[in-house]
């Protein structure tokens, strides 16, 4: 029983563990492929890339942790880009009120999300695709398929520097994902929020029954997923400049085995953050090795849902043997 | 001879029940015909004129991969799981039909066949994460939809290949709706599906998977044979989809995932299983296709066609889980 | 008269035996090396506690289960069963516990569910089955259950006989009935008992399980009885008393601690004329210091009615009161707030209680982290700190307050779930089954925990579904029929029989 009981708590750490050894070991492998690989520039860049897929996932483990998913992301995240461009016309004086808008915008979708999840009772995969229609119809149609004047906006020169500036040599969008760890493991490991999360993901009947209020947390958890979508969207428009259609498309997956590689349990109540941004680190790893291998785009696509599959079956197996 | 144990209660007829059990599937003929009707009004005030047999051909015909995407997921969702690799299904086999299928008898029948069995074992494999190893039909689903779709890439890199003439007409006649004649087939195999042994182990498996276990159904095996016929029938709409475009088009799939979810909630089947019809999914189906009609007739650009489809399904999940909420209050 | 026996009598090969069976979930030991045998023509009724493993044993022989260790014999062959369907074409049928109909199908779909009647093509006719079902019924004396309803639509009672009805008609060799009167009225009761004598005389050999010492008596040709997860021994004919010590281990009068008589009659919680989806027209007070009982036939409405009372189910008229001041609820935190605390043992315990691979602290504070926390930041060491401290003095048996809830045994499972409450300052405790499922010296703890409880002032109800435990624990009981209270029972007319009479007494008369 004791050991039954060590084993059971230390599993979500020792997940983190495998990423973060997967992650160190894919820039071994990707040095021998492509000399200069593993140099600090490259893992810089290679962890850049990967701060975009943290963030989408942050939002998502929020969802994951109890039990629901969020397939909305993709539109999220385009639309909270187009936004920006659209409302910040390139200006850092217009900045400030385009981050509100986008950020208010994203966390809006979210909260809708959660209300059809919590109140309307929609199952969540439902719910979170069909949002994806809708956003994915308005940004096109508001937007004439990204043809119209603003849309080819640049981002705000200051929202660029807050991706791109470096800070003692490091790109300052490190800084801004490794405070987004820091905030959201607090919170969940923390706060009353994070307790009734992990309780709610657990078993969300018996959470109710000890007074939890299970759907306005669970509204709150789909608002911040949005959120975090938003701003990954406003982030990665500083990184490449322009805003284009179907940038955020692969962030679904990603965010998704991030999250499953990172050791969240689909089925909700366990896993952590932590977990998920070492997930989103060595995903990012894995698909930058394949690229220096010369690996198609097709490629990439294949490889994400081949490592979900292999994880969900490997974790899935020792969850039967927890 | 064990005595009466109470008095004898009224019977209600059959067919009371028939009704009473098929709210959902009456509903969406309902909305079938009101978006039928409305697309005349639209229809007439443009064109001064009714649709005509041109109109019924290419609404038919724009259906049908839709259709056949509906009923898979219907299978699907009747156990309580979900596919949502129908996408890229799709894409895989429309692709393969337009790179390989030639204009013979012998290589259209050939292919067609290879291609529906590369279907069932696309839904093969699904069946197995899900049934065998136990895993989430959500993220499984995901997962092979991303395999399928590198892999449709794969077949057909750029948009391109060709459909010959003679299987587009064979599949759906331009001129003529003949393809109702498959969704005919599609119904009477539905029908025959709902009376056998196999139909009534997926509706059970719907109803509640341990007391199904406990009544000696093969749940692991009837999972794997509902994610299967998922993936046949998607490659079919590959295939019709590829006819309908004659030609191929390796992500022309990707919105039949979520439209084939709109069309099986409008269709009335229980996203939480056991209860559903696959006939409620095609008039979903075709619902869905008289939607995106009525909106080219009043003007909307195409642009905002997922908006819309989005809209209406939480339109009709919402409404279907109040009216159902109502019904159940009324008893 | 204790005549024991290991195996069946008479020359045949029983028709089914278990030999030295076991079974474990998690940590917990449901069948430790349990064995018995019944011959055809024979009703062996399986008696025991709560939690001696009679339900894992039916479900072992009925193909639901799989053993750990030990062997088990169905008409005189040696069987490993990998699944029900190999049970039953091995004339093993059952009728489980927790039903297994199919809500959103017919009664005549789950009658004939694998049997259904076949036309052109091997195609099911649907209207034939409605007929076949129809007639199935009638042969067994059945004409209130429309066979076109779905079975979501009828009554728990009559869900209960169309599962009997749906195994009998298989013909079955061997007949396995878990509790199946759990729900079932006196003339529905009579009726079963008269299908059971007449499958007798066919040589059918009936298993079955039940909590009522008359109907075993009335019916069982031998009585086996279990504790612990293994048998104590094989008996042609018991008397009740002696079979309760066998059955517990101890006397009865050991068992059950005193329970101190009222001292003030101080009101806590009152209902009146309380309705709610499944209860009507609910009345009754609450004084502190006392256990009010709650009994009665499954499904007749109690756990609506903790729901109710906890603002879990709203409630559609009527009064909620709790020390005198109306209650208005609108969910589980108001009625936490006005010091209720619910404790809540569904048939698996692991949909309504306690969040199993969280530690065992996390579930201890689960409704007071508001009270530990500020700026919505956890306290750590207030929390550690009161838990600590109430696990001490609920004398919790963990290495750690950190392991899983679900690493405890069952009885302290039940501990923590109470202890939350105490946490929370809950003045009124709703306990839902606590003692289903622990084993004796546990319910023994829980027990003297309750009576401790209203030691100190607080106030219990008590629901539960062992006659026993309600007539020797609480003042009084309230014993619930079809979502009423049918009767208020206390001090010389409360006993075991008393509350089961009242309990059975013609739901069908309506």
């Amino acid at each position: 029983m004791a050991r039954f009981s060590r084993v059971h708590l230390g599993r979500d750490r020792r997940r983190t563990l495998y990423a973060l050894i997967a992650a160190i070991l894919l820039f071994v492998v990707g040095e021998f492929v492509h000399p200069g690989f593993a140099g600090l520039d490259s893992v810089e860049a290679i962890l850049t890339i990967a701060s975009f897929v943290g963030l989408v996932a942050a939002g998502q483990t929020f969802v994951v942790l109890i039990g629901g998913i969020d397939l909305s992301v993709p539109w999220v995240l385009n639309g909270a880009a187009i936004l920006l461009v659209i409302l910040s016309l390139g200006e850092d004086g217009r900045a400030l009120y385009a981050l509100l808008l986008t950020l208010g915008m994203g966390a809006g979708i979210g909260l809708l999300n959660g209300v059809g999840v919590a109140f309307l009772e929609v199952p969540a995969v439902v719910i979170t695709l069909a949002m994806n229609g809708i956003m994915e119809g308005l940004t096109l149609g508001l937007s004439g398929g990204l043809t119209c004047a603003a849309c080819a906006s640049y981002a705000p020169p200051v929202v660029q520097r807050a991706v791109h500036e470096p800070i003692f040599g490091v790109p300052a969008e490190l800084f801004l994902w490794l405070a987004v760890i820091v905030i959201v493991s607090f919170v969940l490991g923390r706060t009353r929020f994070g307790r009734h999360t992990y309780a709610i993901g657990n078993n969300a009947r018996a959470s109710y029954l000890a007074g939890v209020g299970v759907r306005f947390t669970t509204v709150l958890l789909y608002a911040l997923s949005g959120l975090f979508s938003a701003l990954a969207g406003i982030l990665l428009v500083g990184f490449g400049g322009q805003a284009s259609l179907g940038m955020g498309t692969p962030y679904l997956f990603q965010s998704i085995a991030a999250v499953v590689i990172g050791g969240v349990y689909i089925l909700g109540g366990r896993g952590s953050y932590l977990g998920a941004a070492a997930g989103a680190a060595s995903l990012t790893a894995l698909v930058s090795v394949l690229l220096a291998m010369n690996m198609p785009d097709y490629g990439r696509s294949i490889i994400y849902g081949v490592v979900i599959l292999v994880l969900l079956l490997l974790y899935g197996r020792e969850e039967g043997e927890g | 001879m064990p005595p009466e144990l109470a008095a004898r209660r009224e019977r209600r007829p059959f067919t009371a029940h028939l009704v009473g059990q098929n709210i959902g599937l009456l509903l969406v003929f309902a909305l079938l015909a009101a978006a039928v009707l409305l697309y005349c009004v639209f229809f007439w005030i443009r064109q001064q004129s009714l649709p005509g047999n041109f109109e019924l051909t290419s609404t038919v015909n724009n259906t049908m991969p839709l259709a056949m995407a509906a009923i898979g997921q219907t299978i699907v969702v009747l156990t309580r799981g979900l596919d949502l690799s129908v996408g890229g299904i799709i894409d895989l086999t429309n692709a393969l039909a337009a790179v390989q299928i030639q204009d013979n008898a012998g290589s259209m029948l050939a292919w067609t066949a290879v291609v529906l069995l590369v279907g069932a074992a696309l839904g093969l494999v699904n069946g197995l994460l899900v049934g065998v190893g136990r895993l989430q039909p959500i993220v499984v689903t995901l997962a092979t939809l991303s395999i399928f779709q590198g892999l449709a890439i794969r077949v057909l890199p750029q948009p391109g290949g060709a459909i010959p003439p003679s299987y587009t007409a064979a599949l759906v006649d331009p001129n003529n709706p003949w393809a109702l004649l498959y969704l005919g087939l599609c119904v009477l195999l539905w029908l025959a599906f709902r009376r056998s042994a196999l139909g009534v182990a997926i509706f059970a498996i719907g109803n509640d998977e341990g007391a199904a276990r406990a009544n000696g159904i093969k749940v692991v095996q009837g999972k794997v044979i509902a994610y299967t016929l998922s993936g046949v029938f998607a490659a079919a709409g590959g295939l019709f989809l590829a006819a309908t475009a004659t030609a191929g088009d390796a992500t022309s799939g990707n919105g039949f995932t979520l439209s084939s979810i709109v069309a099986v909630v409008l269709g009335g089947v229980n996203l939480f299983g056991g209860r559903g019809s696959a006939v409620g999914a095609i008039a979903g189906a075709f619902v869905t296709t008289m939607i995106v009609n009525i909106l080219f007739f009043s003007e909307i650009d195409p642009l905002y066609q997922s908006f819309y489809e989005g809209l209406f399904l939480i339109i009709a999940v919402v409404v279907g889980a109040v009216l159902g909420r109502l019904l159940r209050r009324r008893r | 008269m204790t005549e024991s026996e290991a195996t069946a009598g008479g020359g045949s090969p029983p028709a089914v035996a278990a030999v030295k069976l076991a079974k474990s979930f998690g940590g917990v030991r449901a069948l430790n090396g349990a064995s018995f045998a019944a011959a055809p023509g024979e009703v062996h009724a399986l008696v025991g506690e709560n939690g001696a493993g009679k339900s894992t044993l039916i479900k072992i022989l009925g193909g639901r289960l799989r053993p750990d260790a030990g062997s088990m014999r169905l008409k005189g062959e040696a069987v490993e069963l990998h699944g029900p369907g190999e049970a039953h074409r091995r004339g093993a049928w059952t009728v489980f516990q927790e039903l297994t109909l199919l809500p959103w199908m017919t009664v005549a779909e789950n009658l004939l569910l694998g049997d259904e009647p076949r036309g052109a093509l091997g195609l099911i006719v649907r209207r034939r089955m409605s007929r076949d079902a129809d007639a199935a019924l009638a042969r067994l004396g059945i004409r209130h259950i429309d066979p076109d309803a779905l079975v979501e639509d009828i009554p728990l009672a009559a869900r209960q006989i169309v599962e009997i009805v749906r195994v009998v008609i298989r013909e079955p060799a061997i007949l396995l009935l878990d509790e199946p009167t759990s729900s079932l009225g006196e003339h529905e009761v009579a009726w079963l008992f008269d299908l059971i004598r007449e499958l007798r005389a066919q040589q059918t050999c009936i298993v079955f399980t039940s909590h009522r010492w008359n109907e075993i008596a009335s019916i069982a040709d031998r009585i086996t009885i279990f504790r612990n997860g293994a048998e104590v021994g094989t008996y042609r004919a018991i008397e009740e008393r002696e079979a309760i010590t066998l059955m517990t281990g101890q006397r009865l009068d050991t068992l059950f601690p005193p329970v101190p008589p009222l001292a003030a009659e101080v009101p806590m919680l009152e209902a009146q004329g309380l309705a709610a989806p499944g209860i009507s027209a609910i009345g009754f007070t609450l004084r502190r210091g006392e256990i009010l009982g709650v009994g009665g036939l499954t499904g007749h409405g109690h756990r609506e009615l903790f729901l109710t009372l906890f603002g879990a189910l709203r409630a559609e008229r009527g009064t909620i009161l709790v020390g005198g001041e109306a209650l208005r609820l609108r969910g589980p935190r108001d009625a936490i707030r006005a010091g209720l605390g619910i404790a809540l043992v569904p048939e698996d315990r692991k949909t309504e209680g306690l969040l199993l691979p969280m530690t065992i602290r996390d579930n201890l504070t689960l409704a007071i982290l508001e009270r530990i926390s500020r700026l919505g930041v956890i306290e750590a060491g207030a929390e550690a700190e009161r838990t600590r401290r109430l696990a001490d003095a609920l004398q919790i048996k963990t290495p750690s307050l950190m392991q899983p809830a679900g690493s405890l045994s069952g009885g302290n499972q039940q501990k923590v779930l109470i202890g939350r409450w105490l946490l929370a300052e809950s003045r009124i405790l709703l306990l839902y089954d606590v003692t289903r499922g622990v084993d004796i010296a546990t319910k023994h703890e829980i027990y003297e925990l309750m009576v401790r409880l209203i030691g100190e002032g607080r106030a219990i109800l008590f629901y539960s579904s062992d006659a026993e435990e309600l007539a020797h624990l609480c003042h009084r009981v309230l014993v619930m029929r079809e979502g009423r209270i049918a009767a208020e029972l206390a001090a010389p007319n409360l006993s075991a029989e008393a509350i089961v009479a009242a309990a059975v007494r013609d739901s069908l008369a309506a």
